[in-house]
């Protein structure tokens, strides 16, 4: 089932991406090439398989409640680009 | 002998029998790096740190390069991507600040296809690195950066990550060692994700053993990432006698009608001899589902990974920005539009659609079942062997610039490293000699912590096959 060049630009947009027309010509064919690729798994009963979570079993890492202070606000603030004063500015997120 | 030259364990032996200083390491490794960046461009940053401000610990003094997606505090690390702008972390990836607390010294930061997703170095916002061997050659990649370092002798050793190759690859082509250890054994706290479940930290180095020191540094359980195992042997003391006797070495029975360049066909046979004269058992293992199907579940589960991981670059908290745009919307669109390269694209893309809920299903889950089958299929081969033997790749280098316009047939040259990456085992990419001006590499992969006893079977290679020479640096100015 190959997609079309509407459908592929439709996913980049859920992405967030703008692609030009080049680029979504490139995707629909790397896309369609990619799932032909994966119509292999067809081939495979896993049907009673277990999905993969990880490669041996591994403790939930849960932590203390505890507050742990933090000291190193002014260092923050001076690495980052996007400072106003003693706070970061971060472009307009709310619309109105 | 310029000390640049020298290997991390004689800089280590030298320095505390006082026959040089630190400083004048730093001077010969910074004259290297000076003489060859201009034809090689492993560095996106060089760094000022100094020896006189390096902390006392086992590797005082002693120059590193780190790949540039491993956070370091105050210093700007950019995965080689437009979209991460000038950032300047707040704080260091684990792997670097075990190195900075035991004396190292911060050369630079490597370049590295963007967000680890290429195996040629040259997906990168910053421009391509090139094999210090023959610099119209690929690296390799994504860790082309920091194994063109330390193959033209910048450092003795520098850090990479490995995702499905990027570590054992730039190792092969650029002759050096490189291991990716097993998932677990060194924090991921720190490294930009690509694909979370498979990415992990590893060293490269001209000789196993120091692949051993640097391992005894980095690795070991790390409460900032909770993947990151306690109570698994980590002990890389270095031993010279080791011995294989008796341990069994197979190759891949559906991998034996693969075609392979003739230098890679030929080390394999040499190295299977050298095996079997030291008492090593040659056998076959049959993993008939990684040989079909581990490119196909590898580049799903990446891809579908990566997708969710870089939904965090939208211009609002980390690098790049637009300040003119009519709307969150445009503003998303534009900073990830311009910020991303083309292969990113591609994967986000790709994974986006893979995780759609009319697909999930189909695709994504289907692919972490094929990912069980995988590891069951590694767990049954370790108990037949010891170690599995195979190439790093079916090819030698290609140049610099060539590119497939079939992605898939790319991928498919991963079928040697991605595999190790699904099980989350150790593989150790190592050195076998020169084809012409080009060194050969090839891969021992053992069973999940074994890490220890795989640099010790390197220890043995490495005294048969000999140590790389330092690359000649390209058209040295």
């Amino acid at each position: 089932m190959n997609l079309t060049s509407e459908e592929v630009n439709d996913i980049a947009l859920e992405s967030r991406l703008l692609l030009t027309e080049e680029e979504l010509a490139g995707a629909v064919r790397y896309i369609n090439s990619f799932l032909d690729a994966l119509q292999c798994f067809k081939e495979l009963d896993l049907k009673d398989v277990e999905p993969f979570s990880f490669a041996e079993a591994i403790e939930c890492p849960l932590r203390e409640d505890k507050v742990i202070p933090f000291h190193d606000t002014d260092m923050i603030i001076h690495e980052s680009e996007h400072v106003d004063g003693s706070y970061f500015r971060v472009p307009r997120i709310m619309e109105e | 002998m310029e000390l640049y030259e020298l290997n991390l364990w004689m800089l280590m032996e030298g320095l505390k029998a006082g026959k040089f200083s630190a400083s004048e390491i730093f001077t010969s490794c910074k004259k290297r790096i000076d003489q060859c960046e201009e034809s090689i461009h492993a560095l996106i940053t060089r760094t000022d740190d100094t020896p006189q401000s390096a902390k006392d610990g086992s590797l005082s003094g002693i120059p590193t390069i780190i790949k540039d997606n491993l956070c370091t505090k105050g210093i700007r690390t950019t995965a080689a991507s437009r979209i991460l702008g000038n950032w300047r972390p707040p704080y260091d990836a684990t792997a670097w600040a075990r190195l900075r607390d035991a004396g190292c010294v911060l050369m630079g930061k490597a370049n590295m296809d963007e967000f680890a997703m290429g195996n040629t170095c040259g997906n990168s916002a910053f421009g391509p690195t090139r094999n210090p061997n023959d610099t119209s050659l690929v690296p390799g990649g994504s860790s082309g950066g920091s194994a063109a370092a330390v193959s033209a002798g910048y450092v003795p050793f520098s850090l990479g990550s490995d995702t499905g190759g990027s570590i054992r690859q730039p190792a092969s082509y650029c002759g050096v060692y490189g291991l990716k250890p097993t998932y677990g054994m060194v924090s991921r706290y720190g490294l930009i994700s690509y694909g979370s479940s498979l990415d992990q930290i590893g060293p490269f180095a001209r000789t196993v053993r120091d692949l051993q020191i640097v391992m005894s540094v980095i690795s070991g359980h790390d409460k900032m990432d909770s993947s990151s195992f306690r109570d698994k042997p980590h002990d890389f003391t270095h031993n010279e006698n080791v011995s294989i006797k008796g341990k069994k070495i197979a190759v891949v029975k559906e991998f034996q009608g693969f075609t392979l360049d003739a230098p890679i066909a030929e080390a394999m046979d040499r190295v299977k001899k050298v095996l079997a004269d030291e008492g090593a058992i040659i056998t076959e293992v049959s993993l008939p589902v990684v040989s079909k199907y581990a490119v196909a579940c590898y580049y799903a589960l990446a891809m579908s990974e990566a997708h969710t991981n870089l939904e965090r670059y939208d211009g609002v908290r980390l690098g790049y920005t637009v300040k003119d745009a009519r709307g969150i919307k445009e503003m998303f669109e534009r900073v990830r539009s311009y910020g991303f390269g083309a292969e990113v694209k591609a994967r986000i893309i790709a994974g986006t659609c893979l995780t759609e809920p009319t697909r999930c299903e189909e695709y994504y889950v289907a692919a972490t079942k094929v990912r069980t089958l995988i590891a069951q299929e590694f767990a049954r081969a370790f108990g037949e062997t010891d170690y599995i033997l195979q190439p790093v790749t079916p090819s030698m280098p290609g140049k610099v610039g060539e590119k497939d316009d079939d992605a898939m047939k790319g991928y498919e040259a991963d079928l040697y490293t991605l595999p190790v990456n699904l099980a989350g085992l150790p593989g150790l990419s190592f050195f076998t000699g020169y084809a012409g001006s080009l060194p050969v590499g090839l891969q021992l992969i053992g069973r999940r912590w074994s890490d220890s006893e795989l640099l010790d079977a390197g220890i043995i290679l490495e005294r048969h096959l000999g140590s790389p020479r330092i690359a000649n640096g390209g058209d040295v100015v």
